[in-house]
């Protein structure tokens, strides 16, 4: 009972907003957001992760990140987790723009497709979700999962209206409980999509805008002419020569947002069964040490990328000091671990390249080919990366993996016999096999934490996970948006939180 | 157009444009060899591996170890830039090869066999061809997938329409050639007639193709290459630096300049190589002679008559044009001028016909374009004056003339179907000068033009007005040209050749309508023609030239009775054979001298029966009052004639 | 003229039938599976099958093209793979983008063209003559995008004249427009310039030594009047052809000169299709291109036949 959090604070200044005068000012002025991938679908329960600013407008989540990344209640109002069942209470007397209301029947519904559907990486520990009464949501987990309430911050958690859920064409008609609505009508395909203030929303005083408008501008010098030109007031950036543009360019701030990607090579198959090579722990070793990380994140990703040894970024709870400068760059050391290995005159492997990581492969082969080690890249069509590295077609690959999640998914993805992106079936160790379980038992960070460091400590003793450089999330902005105090930035997130967002001017 | 001076100078223009030519194939062809000596000899001449990288030094400007910077990952671009040259020529070679084979066989095939053969290829070919072609390339690409033999393949396909096409026209036009129809009654087989008797004819305009081909594909590769459908990195082409560019363009907008340069080299080579090739294939193909373009020699044997003194003449009171002492040069290309017509002096009268009449070359229709002032920018009136109703033409500023032109003077011209412009319906062409020289509104102009079309004897006018000089026989053609000649009135027609081109009966039927006009307008007509039969009949006067100078000059009774140059004599002789202008004339030997090979003295005096060493060989004069002889020989001559 | 117009059309049906079933094979031989970019990095196979059968792919290839004829016929191009945006309507949208370019590119290389052209015919062999020829040769050898890129980085990066990147549309704003076309259109306009002026140079040299044009300026008619109304008149006989084959080129162009420029047109929708493999979209744009095309080559013909009487059927 003691995990129930009662939000007796919001529950007032929702009396008092709904009892408030109707004086209630509409917002006012126009904030432009810049997306730097295209709008697929607006249905969160099939996209694949990113463009979740074409999102956030329109669907709320049962809950949210804190600034300090620890989930707080949004359209939950408290939750409680005991062994595989999950319990959480809604918000009550919300309706969707579209005067639907939100009940925990809604709310189960909108689980049980997001299970059915099977995109969301995050619902994937859940078996069910139904209504216990109103406003009482129970969920029940297959396995259990510590962070099954963080993955309900993101597209997991965002609530859909019935009639949504039912559109056959809701990938272009979104309707959500947010606090603004998508204009169809203003907003043009392909370019631009405008949301206007939802008159239906919950908690009227955090509307501050007439107006918000996510353009969707993939061409990075696009981006920067239109935040240059004042045509966009914010956008996310990858680490590339445009952001490091922005970050020297006076009049714009280029905001190191909290979280980030760590980029990082896989040898899939580990056993040997493709390239015997990579079965030798030596060569695996000597692969990490040939990486000179300090100049990968200066030249390839513009000095805005830091090394990274493990999975985890600095000011995440599972980061491990320690593991800093595990594998500097180091030739001579990685020539001496080749030459220890039972493949002193090197070998070649193929690996897979979509065009953004082009540069990075590059430069990898670069390194690889001083020691030996013939990488051939070899292009797949942008979007299909994470697919064919679930195949066996390649014996190595390469993947981001954003630092701020659940170091639970490390195993889920990495380590397990039948993981994602284990297609070789390699077994794992003993060792990281009883560490992933461990982290398992509790859901409290303080239990969690040694466990996932030794975890890392140990992936990087097995150096089949070479990580390269962590970067984090950028956005950049003008001036007048990084003196604006009510831009909040979303922990984790490229996106920056609609409630209570008012324009610059 | 009789006024076309020597081509005298055809060699050494030729030599002079040989040597440009020569010149721009040296320097392409010095490029696409130094472009095949990288692609094949790069491993050898670059100075760093292509590919390896120095991230620390990546995007650096020019300097004395990277010559042209380094790219972003710190690669050096000068040996990318040879590598590409070799992915340059790869591309090429395949895009072309692959437009030929698939291109041409097919090609040869339809074109043989025709029938729906013929038709389904035909009509996929249209709609290939009516899809913008780097679309076709896209969705091609879209189904082999990206990569640079991927690429050249949809570029492959892409070409051979254009092969298809050639092919199957060589064939449908071989296929009509006698010999094919005579080898298939002996009985080869269709396989033999392709290949023996259709395949060398397809060869010069494939060559032409494979030129225009060669270009293209090395653009559209860089084009692809750029857009990342094409040759895929790390593999260095000139299209995937310049895609790397223009993402750097903001650190370092040099990356962009050298594969740009070494496109544009290299396609410019191909391309003059090309046109180099293309006009000395055409020259092998092409049988009609070109138009003598009006050029001249520089007047090295300066033979040259300057003759000072006017002839005398007769200045009658009533005369409408007063031509004394013209000179007319001709300016070749390297700004040397020859004269082409000398010290030409005549007058006409009120509601007289004066004929020019002379050989091919003898100056006639330039005098006449001399007096409008119209000779063209290689010609010059270099001395004399033209007196039109007491104005000299040659001092009026160029407006005044042009105003002169149209109202005071006018020319009928001989082709009546090449002289009405066939853009416009004949009564607009008659109104717009109505319009412009006369200041009348649109509808006077129009009503006007159709009175005067009535006038010239056309019926319906009103219609005819309507229609397009393509519609009309070349008779009511001429009479339109007449009309419009005549629409302000002038008081001077210059009539150069103007029945040549009709028929004998209409020939008649125009010079009656000549003579009708006059009566009824009064003015002057200055009668250029060859034909002494036509002079007979029209002129009262008439002046004989030859090579740019005036003969003999006389009443056309006193002309034909009694002419007293030898050549005016020789003309008559011919006159049976006269109505064909293209022969040289039976009785006189030779042809009329180009201008800058006249001989010294008398001008006639290499052709001349009567030539006397010594006394013809001086300059000779125009003499005699009256009637006007240039012949030192004159006085004789005519006594023979008489005894 | 009515009766050529409507002639043109009803070649036009064939054409569009025999495109369609080229594209409709074409686009049905895709290697790679459509499905497998849909469904993203975690579909199963279940989803695989679902996507499958949402698409009609189970269906043969013949039954699939008669029931997007029948749809297309009706001016319904299909939805996108990826989304519920109907083809139609992404294509319509993007038109005025890429037709903008087109034009004022087509507009730069006719007035650059023609006025080389003529200077050069005007006096053959002269500096101006052998300047014009000179820049023709190179212009055609100069890749658009490349020339893209340079003027970029002049004009708008240095000089900050025009701006680097974008488009905006002409209902918004017609002096932005013209600022944000007009680089993309020089860019793309130049070779086709060159082209055109080759061809107009020759066929005003041919046309300058006609009779006609002698007669109009023995009947008095000034140097102007004979130059721009009688010999440009004929001139551009010839080059009306050339035209309508620059224009398809043109607009092949700007689909890449798009890129350069970061312009969402039918390039930028094209080549999206082409990697996400998105068929109905790689059809619908490939039809209403060649729809442009046709368009133009209807327009030339008009034209051609007002320049030139013959031609017209009487």
């Amino acid at each position: 009972m003691k995990k129930w959090i009662t939000t007796l604070a919001a529950s007032v200044a929702l009396a008092l907003g709904l009892a408030g005068t109707s004086a209630w000012a509409q917002g006012s002025g126009t904030f432009r957001y810049a997306e730097q991938v295209k709008l697929i679908t607006m249905d969160p329960q099939q996209q694949s992760g990113s463009g979740v600013p074409f999102l956030r407008p329109v669907y709320e989540t049962l809950f949210e990140k804190s600034p300090d990344g620890k989930p707080v209640p949004l359209l939950a109002t408290g939750y409680k987790v005991d062994g595989l069942d999950v319990t959480i209470t809604l918000r009550q007397g919300v309706t969707f723009s579209n005067g639907e209301s939100f009940n925990a029947e809604v709310a189960a519904a909108n689980i049980n497709r997001g299970v059915k559907l099977a995109i969301i990486e995050g619902l994937k520990t859940v078996a069910s979700a139904e209504a216990v009464d109103a406003s009482t949501l129970h969920i029940k987990l297959k396995e259990p999962d510590p962070a099954i309430i963080d993955s309900l911050c993101y597209t997991g958690g965002m609530m859909l209206a019935p009639a949504a859920m039912a559109d056959p064409a809701i990938d272009r008609n979104p309707i959500g409980t947010g606090p603004y609505v998508y204009d169809k009508a203003q907003s043009r395909e392909g370019e631009v999509r405008v949301y206007t203030p939802n008159p239906t929303y919950w908690d009227k005083d955090k509307i501050g805008l007439a107006r918000y408008e996510v353009w969707e501008l993939p061409d990075d010098t696009a981006r920067l002419n239109a935040l240059k030109t004042g045509q966009i007031d914010a956008g996310n950036w990858l680490a590339n020569p445009q952001s490091a543009i922005i970050d020297r360019t006076p009049g714009l701030k280029l905001i190191r947002g909290t979280g980030g990607l760590n980029y990082h090579v896989i040898i899939s198959d580990r056993e040997g069964t493709v390239v015997p090579a990579f079965a030798d722990i030596n060569v695996r070793k000597a692969m990490a040490h040939a990486i000179d990380r300090e100049a990968f994140g200066k030249a390839v990703q513009f000095g805005l990328a830091e090394k990274s040894f493990q999975p985890y970024g600095k000011g995440d709870w599972a980061y491990d000091p320690a593991l800093e400068g595990v594998y500097e760059f180091n030739l001579d050391k990685a020539r001496e671990y080749m030459a220890k290995s039972k493949f002193p005159n090197g070998f070649s492997f193929d690996m897979p390249s979509i065009p953004i990581y082009q540069s990075r492969l590059e430069a990898l082969a670069g390194f690889f080919k001083e020691i030996g080690i013939t990488m051939n890249i070899v292009p797949q069509e942008p979007g299909t990366l994470a697919r064919v590295s679930r195949t066996t077609n390649f014996p190595a690959t390469n993947l981001v993996w954003a630092t701020n999640t659940d170091p639970k998914f490390l195993a889920l993805r990495y380590i397990y016999k039948d993981a994602a992106y284990n297609p070789f079936k390699a077994t794992p160790s003993e060792e990281l096999l009883s560490l992933a379980k461990q982290g398992l038992e509790s859901v409290d960070i303080g239990v969690r934490a040694p466990i996932y460091k030794k975890m890392a400590a140990e992936l990087a003793d097995e150096a089949f996970l070479i990580f390269v450089t962590n970067t984090p999330i950028l956005i950049g902005v003008s001036d007048k948006t990084a003196n604006n105090p009510t831009v909040v930035y979303r922990f984790g997130e490229d996106s920056i939180n609609l409630r209570g967002l008012k324009a610059n001017d | 157009m009789s006024a076309g001076p020597a081509t005298a100078t055809a060699p050494r223009r030729a030599r002079r444009r040989f040597g440009l030519a020569s010149l721009i194939t040296g320097v392409a062809t010095a490029v696409l060899l130094a472009l095949a000596f990288f692609a094949i000899f790069a491993d050898w001449v670059v100075p760093y591996d292509p590919l390896k990288q120095n991230l620390i030094q990546a995007l650096q400007g020019p300097s004395a170890a990277h010559w042209l910077g380094t790219d972003d990952l710190g690669r050096d671009v000068l040996s990318r830039l040879i590598y590409g040259c070799r992915i340059a020529v790869i591309a090429a070679a395949e895009g072309t090869s692959i437009a030929i084979l698939l291109g041409v066989p097919l090609g040869l095939f339809i074109g043989y066999r025709g029938g729906w053969w013929d038709w389904v290829v035909m009509r996929v070919v249209e709609a290939v061809v009516s899809i913008p072609g780097i679309m076709v390339a896209i969705v091609i690409i879209a189904l082999l997938g990206a990569g640079l033999h991927r690429a050249m393949i949809a570029l492959g396909i892409l070409f051979s329409t254009s092969f298809l096409r050639l092919a199957r026209g060589v064939v449908l036009a071989e296929r009509e050639e006698v010999y094919v129809r005579s080898a298939r009654v002996v009985g080869a087989s269709d396989g033999r007639i392709l290949l023996r008797h259709i395949f060398p004819n397809i060869a010069p305009p494939l060559i032409v193709q494979v030129t225009l081909t060669v270009g293209a594909v090395l653009l559209a590769e860089a084009g692809l290459s750029f857009i990342g459908l094409g040759v895929q990195p790390p593999q260095a082409s000139w299209g995937t630096m310049l895609n790397t560019a223009a993402a750097f363009m903001d650190l370092n907008w040099f990356l962009a300049i050298p594969p740009g340069i070494a496109i544009i080299v290299t396609v410019l080579s191909v391309n003059l190589l090309g046109d180099v090739l293309r006009d000395s294939i055409g020259r092998g193909i092409a049988v009609t002679a070109r138009p003598q373009a009006p050029a001249a020699q520089p007047a090295a044997a300066g033979a040259v008559s300057v003759a000072g003194g006017a002839a005398p003449c007769t200045h009658g009171k009533d005369e409408v044009l007063r031509v004394e002492g013209l000179h007319v040069m001709v300016s070749g290309r390297d700004g040397a001028e020859v004269p082409v017509i000398t010290d030409l002096s005549l007058g006409i009268a009120r509601g007289e016909t004066l004929g020019l009449v002379g050989e091919s070359g003898s100056g006639k229709t330039l005098t006449g374009l001399a007096i409008l002032g119209l000779t063209g920018a290689t010609v010059r009136t270099a001395s004399g004056s033209i007196v039109l109703n007491g104005r000299d033409l040659r001092r009026l500023p160029p407006r005044q003339l042009e105003k002169v032109r149209g109202n005071e003077v006018a020319m009928v011209f001989q082709d009546p179907t090449t002289s009405l412009n066939p853009a416009f319906t004949v009564g607009s062409q008659i109104a717009e000068v109505l319009r412009t020289k006369l200041g009348l509104g649109a509808k006077p102009a129009w009503e006007r033009a159709v009175e005067l079309i009535d006038r010239v004897g056309i019926p319906r006018p009103a219609e005819r007005a309507r229609a397009y000089p393509h519609e009309l026989s070349g008779g009511m053609a001429q009479r339109i040209a007449i009309a419009r000649a005549l629409s302000c009135n002038p008081s001077l027609l210059i009539a150069d050749e103007p029945t040549t081109a009709l028929d004998v009966t209409v020939q008649q039927e125009i010079l009656d309508l000549f003579r009708d006009l006059q009566d009824e307008f009064g003015m002057a007509i200055l009668f250029v023609t060859h034909d002494l039969a036509v002079a007979a009949d029209i002129c009262d006067r008439i002046s004989v030239m030859y090579a740019g100078e005036m003969v003999e000059m006389a009443g056309v009774n006193a002309l034909f009775s009694d002419p007293r140059h030898p050549y005016t004599r020789g003309l008559l002789s011919a006159m049976p054979h006269a109505a064909d202008r293209n022969p040289p004339l039976p009785t006189i030997r030779g042809n009329v001298p180009r201008p800058g090979s006249w001989p010294a003295g008398c001008r006639f005096s290499n052709r001349c029966d009567f030539y006397r060493p010594g006394a013809c060989d001086r300059l000779v004069p125009l003499t005699g009052s009256g009637r006007l002889v240039r012949c030192v020989r004159a006085g004789e001559i005519e006594l023979r004639a008489a005894s | 003229m009515l009766r050529l117009i409507l002639q043109r059309l009803l070649a036009l049906v064939p054409l569009l039938f025999i495109v369609s079933v080229l594209t409709f094979s074409f686009t049905s031989l895709l290697p790679s599976d459509p499905v497998d970019l849909i469904i993203g990095d975690n579909g199963t196979q279940e989803q695989y099958e679902l996507v499958r059968e949402r698409l009609g792919m189970n269906q043969p290839v013949v039954v699939r093209y008669f029931q997007w004829l029948g749809k297309a016929v009706q001016g319904d191009l299909g939805t996108s793979f990826f989304n519920s945006v109907s083809v139609m309507g992404a294509v319509m949208q993007r038109l005025p983008v890429t037709l903008s370019l087109t034009a004022m590119s087509a507009l730069i290389a006719i007035l650059i063209g023609v006025a080389a052209g003529v200077a050069a015919a005007l006096r053959p062999q002269s500096w101006v003559d052998r300047f014009a020829t000179l820049g023709a040769t190179f212009g055609q050898a100069v890749p658009n995008f490349w020339f893209g890129l340079i003027l970029v980085a002049i004009f708008a990066v240095n000089l900050r004249w025009f701006p680097a990147t974008g488009f905006t549309p002409i209902t918004q704003s017609p002096w932005e427009w013209l600022r944000s076309v007009i680089l993309p259109s020089i860019a793309l306009g130049t070779a086709s310039s060159a082209a055109i002026a080759r061809q107009v140079r020759s066929a005003m040299v041919g046309v300058l030594q006609q009779d006609y044009i002698r007669a109009a300026r023995a009947q008095g008619l000034s140097a102007r009047r004979v130059i721009f109304k009688h010999a440009l008149t004929n001139a551009m006989v010839p080059v009306v052809a050339v035209l309508s084959f620059q224009i398809t080129v043109l607009l092949g162009g700007a689909l890449i000169v798009e890129q350069v420029f970061a312009i969402n047109g039918l390039g930028t929708l094209a080549i999206g299709a082409v990697r996400q493999q998105d068929i109905p979209m790689l059809q619908g744009l490939v039809l209403v291109m060649v729809g442009l095309v046709v368009v133009v080559q209807l327009a030339t013909d008009v034209v051609y036949g007002l320049l030139n009487p013959k031609a017209r059927p009487s």
